[in-house]
């Protein structure tokens, strides 16, 4: 399967269905609750996802993690190359979702990136702005939901692109529609081929996890669900690695087991 | 000391990003050397240069490094204590027996996942970045792990220290923002909540025997 590791791509719904998405943003806002902890898990449609997670595994088998194999053998400066374009089409998406979380500066940063590495480094195939000390960080619409406090809502698994939760699924629609005005206009055809490109080199660049949760987990599903959560949590905590979450916290809170022995 | 040999039991190298899981269970170890280390930093430091120490033999046998890295496991860890948190609400529930075989077949677990692992190494090192008092017991130390030859950035782990009144002991593992104890305790309630902690332990045992 493809692990999505930032929401924000894809295609996303025209017409009604945009009215929709909408009225799903509006109503997640107004139902959000202040703090998400990272290890809670709420999948009321778990059966469901767990068929989802199955057509994955099957189509990553089958498509996927060949693709990525073969992928993976081209030269590393081509791979480079293809990651540094993909990040720089993902610029604008987080221009705009720092400015409406207020981080002035990190838009500011994103958007000096966008320009250098776009007219200085041949269309995004280098990245000179970090050469040049402008970090990359990336925002999308579903951390600026968490951001202003909306709740992370059902997990859900989607076809192909993996794990996400009904917020990050309706920020990734928020984000497609959002900059279909703006540069790089790539229209639904080129977001799909866009994103069929960077789920491979994503797979590529996460087969040793991967491969390792296949060998050691008991239950992948489970594994990809809670690191997907904490992921996302600790993305919207913006890489503070570790907050101070108290359903975190209680499970270390429990009597010294010595006692129980 | 029975802390220490119960120590033997945790999967703390598994999943999450493989770099954490690599640095962590490697380190040269003398018995006790992590005891003498005075701040949890301290202690991180000294377990990650004898993990990036054993990682770094590559004439050495397969079975001397892992019995080294087992060492370190051992010293480092405190695995009887993070099975129990892995299996959380459900320890309360596991008979006697249960408790025992599921503590043994984690530690074993553990160790398997690190055998295999022991080729993985790629030139990391790592640097203290940090180092936060979560309470009186607990401490959270900041690393980040430099992968020179992985072609992106380093990654941010934080270990979650636990002070015990005669050592330090690793007791989670947080690779940028991912908990070990939160995920395998997510995947472990998912299989008990199926398959009961019998069908838990089968699981595991079942795991442990086809992974050979």
């Amino acid at each position: 399967m493809i692990w999505r590791e930032r929401a924000g791509r894809g295609p996303a719904p025209r017409g009604p269905a945009r009215a929709a998405a909408t009225a799903l943003a509006i109503a997640l806002a107004a139902s959000g609750c202040a703090s998400s902890p990272q290890s809670d898990v709420y999948d009321p449609w778990e059966p469901f996802n767990r068929t989802v997670f199955g057509l994955n595994e099957l189509a990553d088998l089958m498509v996927i993690e060949p693709a990525s194999i073969v992928y993976g053998h081209l030269p590393r400066p081509i791979r480079t190359g293809v990651r540094n374009v993909l990040n720089n089409l993902r610029e604008p998406v987080t221009v705009m979702n720092a400015g409406l979380q207020g981080k002035g500066e990190t838009a500011g940063t994103a958007l000096g990136r966008f320009m250098i590495n776009t007219l200085v480094g041949v269309g995004g195939l280098f990245d000179l702005a970090t050469e040049f000390g402008y970090e990359r960080r990336v925002e999308d619409f579903g951390q600026t939901l968490g951001h202003w406090g909306v709740a992370p809502g059902p997990f859900l698994m989607l076809p192909l692109l993996g794990p996400s939760t009904v917020r990050d699924t309706a920020g990734m629609g928020v984000d497609f529609l959002a900059t279909q005005p703006l540069p790089p206009n790539l229209g639904t055809e080129g977001t799909i081929a866009v994103r069929a490109v960077d789920g491979v080199d994503m797979r590529e660049r996460l087969t040793p996890l991967i491969n390792d949760v296949r060998a050691n987990s008991l239950d992948r599903y489970a594994t990809f669900r809670s690191a997907y959560l904490q992921r996302r949590a600790a993305e919207i905590r913006d890489g503070q690695v570790t907050g101070d979450d108290a359903a975190y916290e209680e499970i270390f809170n429990e009597p010294d087991p010595a006692s129980e022995d | 000391m029975s802390r220490i040999r119960r120590a033997r039991t945790e999967r703390l190298s598994r999943r999450t990003l493989l770099l954490a899981a690599a640095l962590l269970p490697i380190g040269a170890a003398h018995a006790g050397a992590a005891t003498d280390a005075r701040t949890p930093a301290a202690f991180i430091q000294r377990v990650g240069d004898q993990t990036v120490a054993i990682l770094k033999r590559p004439g050495v046998p397969k079975p001397e490094r892992l019995e080294a890295l087992v060492d370190v496991l051992d010293d480092a860890t405190d695995l009887a204590l993070v099975g129990r948190l892995v299996l959380g609400p459900y320890w309360r529930q596991a008979s006697a027996e249960q408790r025992t075989d599921y503590l043994q077949l984690f530690r074993e677990l553990v160790v398997s996942t690190m055998a295999e692992r022991l080729d993985g190494y790629g030139g990391e090192t790592f640097d203290i970045v940090g180092e936060r008092a979560v309470d009186e017991r607990d401490t959270l130390v900041a690393t980040r792990i430099n992968r020179p030859n992985a072609g992106s950035g380093p990654v941010a782990v934080d270990w979650r220290v636990r002070r015990t009144d005669d050592r330090f002991a690793i007791i989670d593992i947080i690779a940028e923002g991912v908990s070990m104890v939160v995920t395998q305790r997510s995947e472990v309630g998912s299989v008990v909540g199926q398959k009961g902690i019998d069908g838990l332990i089968a699981d595991m045992r079942e795991r442990l025997h086809g992974q050979s």
